[in-house]
């Protein structure tokens, strides 16, 4: 499941050594880096990605935490963005839906996975449960079913039954542990 | 190699636009309604002074600044865009604030001082009808004569029925974007499975003409039915702020606030009798439905005659009545839910069905078999039943889930285990398709083919994940004879595709893809006249396109089709208001932990008539998603309000949906094989609600296992009260219920 990580570590530490004047500190979001503006550091992360850097990919689905629509991966760990101010991660290493295709175009292996298992219907939690399953992996590269299950327990789907995103999840894994297929 | 619905590349990049994506227009302006704090009351006053304090950009609009109608309701006027004197439920909207940021909006909103008179609130649909609050006059359909049948029966059984009402979460809330058009008239983005349905309620609210008012439906994060009739008035909202103020105009419902203020799966209060003879056959039924629904009329009217049309199941039943009440109470509007009032109706049946079989010591399973519609039966609405693939898909799944077997298995389990106890219980499904309301079946499409060779594709049809539009490429590719990536289906509008039927009733492929392979037909047409004509011989697709377009041949087709024989007669309450039936069985086991009161689903077993399926990765996730959907409404979607009208389930942390863990059971899917339908695409069947059906079968199997655990394994409560949630479980296994 996904962290709830309440309590706001005192903002503005930040990774840059120096904080440059009108801004909180810094954070990486998809490799890039980004200068944060001291009256963006309250922001809820899912609103700073949405609304300040236009990254759409992300959803909401609830702004309070049920749902898992907003999730992204925080120095490797799945994380709601509803319920995480950006003053929490600053300094720290970001990666959203947009942030997984690789450079020459193509697609993670995860994405690749919810297309050929047929996981997606009207997609809207879709990235969000990429995001769950793409920390999964990177923690257990070998998660069997009941795993993957627990992980995706806190991200919700009205469309499908679950079954072909959680086929998906064990595909990509068999894909990127090279297992063939 | 696999194909998938091309749209779904955008979503797993995170590309897809849903409302609330798309790059804001400048200058755009939030808007947030002021809705109603208590569930039935007198507008005495409204004061907007400190909400315009707050910030330049605020402004207040009230019912006095609509310039047309002030009026959402179709099928009875009695539902106002905004509230002039009379608030009847809880959350509706009295006026709408706008201001420069969506956070101002709602501060602003808060602020508007509302002055009321409280009036009497009525929540309970028979003590509605106790009272006169009944909308449109009952409506009974009949077969046969029940009342003199009862007397040649040897069991007769009767009781009550409760079946709890559903949240749609729709994962992507309520929302639309409206602005002025160049040239004057307004233009809305909405997230609507009825384009025209809104296209309608913005040009009378505004007093324009159609022709005035243009819609687009983007791909949607989900609908169920919610966002048929449900979504017109957040478009008109924002229509009418963009239309005063000439400012673009943004509503977007914050998950609470949709929970809050928009209607959901009606909650149904049924009283039945249930004739059968030794043997077991039905000989009678008489039944009530107490549909609880809610303050405006919306799509109850229609949703009611599903539930009628329904009320026997999949079963034969020669003498049968049954009446409906529209019941007005002080909630929300309750409106189009998967299934659309069918499963209420399926509901009572099966719980009537289960009944008997207690009074007569049987398994449910035999009189479930023994009464199974038939090819030459005739429904109660004098329609003939046609290739009924009833007792098909009760048999097979009997085969495949071994059901012989695994009751042996479970009647073992029981003898030997006290803390935990096991049951089982088969759906046997059939489902009428078309809308009820004759008018509605009818589809459009507009197919040009470019002079590239590649194909863009226009229907009234809106994607909300069903696939209608995967389904449409097909059709398209396949009755043009080009490769599927040739063909893309454009998003959903009114100025290309014009008095659309909404998407809903499963009927969005039925209708619409077949508008577009007639509109295929005749530009296929033409250019096999053009190959012939001008010696083409077996030229290529695009070799052939681009000398027919230097040729001049139109490459553009429109495509209409109207389901035929169609008829009803709504005064004799006679007719054939379905195209075909579709038909199927599910099987269902579960668990019961004893001690606590919890239940699992142990495993699925579904046969379903899909016809010749366009494409089986689109059904097999619309049969698993909907049997999810109906798991969630017969066990765990405890839909709550108090007294007072207030929703009490009104986060997701309290409204508990099917998750990955509670859908954690082998799921066999088996469609039918050999099974073509003449009747609609390609010989396919339509897919959307039918399966939500099978939910039921998880309550009986649960309610099995429960019956199991009081000994009692044949018996079963006086009364039954859907979602059998583990609350209520708890009190079955003590005596609290009966
Ligand atoms: S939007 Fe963050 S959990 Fe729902
Ligand atoms: S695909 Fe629609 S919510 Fe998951």
């Amino acid at each position: 499941m996904s962290e709830l990580n309440r309590e706001a570590p005192s903002a503005g530490v930040g990774g840059a050594s120096s904080v440059p004047a009108g801004t909180a500190g810094a954070l990486t979001v998809n490799g890039v880096r980004r200068e944060v503006r001291a009256e963006d550091a309250d922001l809820t992360l899912l609103e700073y990605l949405r609304e300040v850097l236009g990254l759409t990919g992300t959803k909401n689905g609830c702004a309070v935490g049920a749902c898992g629509s907003c999730t992204v991966v925080v120095n490797g760990q799945g994380r709601r963005s509803c319920k995480t101010r950006v003053s929490e991660v600053l300094g720290k290493d970001v990666v959203t839906i947009e942030g997984l295709e690789k450079p020459d175009g193509s697609l993670h292996p995860i994405q690749q996975a919810f297309l050929d298992a047929g996981a997606i219907q009207c997609g809207f939690c879709t990235p969000g449960m990429v995001m769950s399953a793409y920390a999964l992996l990177l923690r257990d590269p070998s998660p069997d079913r009941s795993s993957i299950r627990t992980a995706l327990s806190g991200n919700l789907c009205r469309c499908t039954g679950y079954q072909q995103i959680v086929d998906a999840v064990e595909l990509a894994a068999s894909r990127m542990r090279g297992d063939g297929a | 190699m696999k194909s998938w619905n091309p749209e779904s590349v955008q979503n797993v990049l995170g590309r897809t636009k849903y409302i609330d994506d798309l790059p804001e227009p400048a200058g755009l302006l939030h808007g947030q309604p002021v809705v109603s704090k208590s569930a039935h009351g007198k507008l005495l006053s409204l004061d907007a002074s400190a909400a315009l304090a707050l910030h330049p950009s605020v402004r207040v609009l009230t019912a006095r600044d609509i310039p047309g109608e002030n009026e959402l309701g179709t099928a009875v006027s009695d539902e106002p865009l905004l509230v002039a004197d009379e608030w009847t439920y809880r959350g509706q909207s009295l006026a709408l604030v706008l201001a420069d940021t969506r956070s101002l909006a709602r501060r602003a909103a808060a602020l508007v001082k509302i002055e009321g008179e409280e009036l009497p609130v009525v929540t309970d649909p028979r003590e509605a009808r106790a009272k006169g609050m009944i909308i449109l006059a009952p409506r009974t359909m009949r077969m046969g004569d029940p009342e003199a049948a009862f007397r040649d029966c040897a069991v007769v059984v009767s009781g009550r029925v409760e079946s709890g009402g559903q949240e749609h979460v729709y994962l992507e809330t309520q929302g639309a974007t409206a602005q002025v058009r160049d040239g004057g008239g307004i233009f809305v983005l909405s997230g609507t499975q009825s384009p025209t349905g809104v296209q309608e309620a913005v040009a009378r609210n505004l007093g324009l003409p159609m022709n005035a008012v243009e819609v687009d439906a983007p791909r949607l994060g989900g609908a169920f039915g919610g966002k048929e009739d449900q979504a017109a008035g957040w478009s008109a909202l924002a229509a009418l702020g963009a239309f005063v103020t000439g400012r673009p105009v943004k509503i977007y419902l914050n998950r609470k606030d949709d929970l809050t203020f928009t209607g959901k799966r009606h909650p149904y209060s049924s009283d039945y009798k249930l004739g059968l003879d030794a043997e077991g056959r039905i000989l009678a039924f008489e039944v009530d439905y107490y549909q609880n629904s809610g303050a405006c009329t919306d799509l109850s009217p229609a949703i009611l005659s599903r539930t009628l049309f329904h009320a026997a199941g999949a079963y034969r039943i020669p003498n049968l009545r049954a009446t409906g009440y529209m019941c007005r109470t002080n909630l929300p509007p309750f409106t189009a839910f998967r299934g659309f009032g069918a499963p209420q109706g399926i509901f009572v049946m099966e719980a009537a069905l289960h009944k008997a079989a207690e009074a007569m010591g049987v398994d449910p399973i035999e009189l479930q078999r023994k009464n199974l519609l038939r090819t030459g039966d005739s429904f109660h609405y004098g329609m003939p039943v046609e290739e009924a693939r009833t007792e098909r898909s009760v048999e097979r799944a009997l085969e495949r889930s071994a059901w012989d077997r695994k009751r042996t298995e479970i009647d073992e389990f029981n003898r030997t285990r006290r803390d935990r106890k096991r049951g089982m219980a088969a759906l046997p499904l059939c489902f009428g398709v078309s809308f009820t309301k004759l008018m509605m079946n009818q589809g459009g499409a507009l197919v040009h083919v470019y002079r590239d060779g590649s194909v863009g594709v226009h229907t009234g049809a809106v994607e909300m994940g069903q696939g209608v539009n995967r389904k449409i490429q097909k059709v398209v590719a396949l009755t043009l004879g080009i490769p599927e990536a040739r063909v893309r289906i454009e998003r959903t509008r009114t100025a290309t595709v014009a008095n659309t039927s909404p998407t809903a009733a499963s009927t969005g492929t039925d209708l619409n893809g077949m508008a577009a392979l007639v509109a295929c037909e005749e530009i296929g047409k033409r250019l096999s006249a053009f190959r012939s004509e001008s010696g083409l011989g077996d030229a290529p697709w695009e070799t052939l396109v681009s000398k027919a377009h230097e040729a001049r041949v139109d490459l553009s087709a429109h495509g209409f089709y109207a389901t035929p024989g169609l008829f009803y007669d709504g005064k004799a309450e006679r007719g054939s208001p379905f195209a075909y039936h579709v038909y199927g069985c599910a099987v269902l086991t579960a668990e019961v932990d004893v001690i606590r009161g919890t239940y699992r689903i142990d495993s699925a077993t579904l046969v379903h008539d899909a016809g010749n399926m366009i494409d089986e990765v689109v059904d097999r996730g619309q049969a698993e998603g909907a049997l999810a959907q109906g798991l969630g409404w017969a066990l765990l979607e405890d839909l709550r309000y108090d007294g007072t009208g207030k929703l009490l389930s009104d986060t997701l942390s309290t409204y508990k949906l099917p998750d990955a863990h509670f859908l954690d059971f082998p799921l066999d899917l088996e469609f039918l094989a050999d099974a073509p339908n003449p009747k609609a695409v390609l010989k396919s069947k339509a897919i959307g609600e039918p399966p939500f059906m099978y939910g039921i079968a998880g309550y009986f199997a649960v309610l099995d296992a429960l019956k199991a655990a009081r000994g009692d394994r044949l018996r079963v409560p006086g009364f039954h009260d859907l979602p059998l949630t583990p609350e209520k479980a708890l009190d079955y296994l003590s005596g609290v219920i009966p």
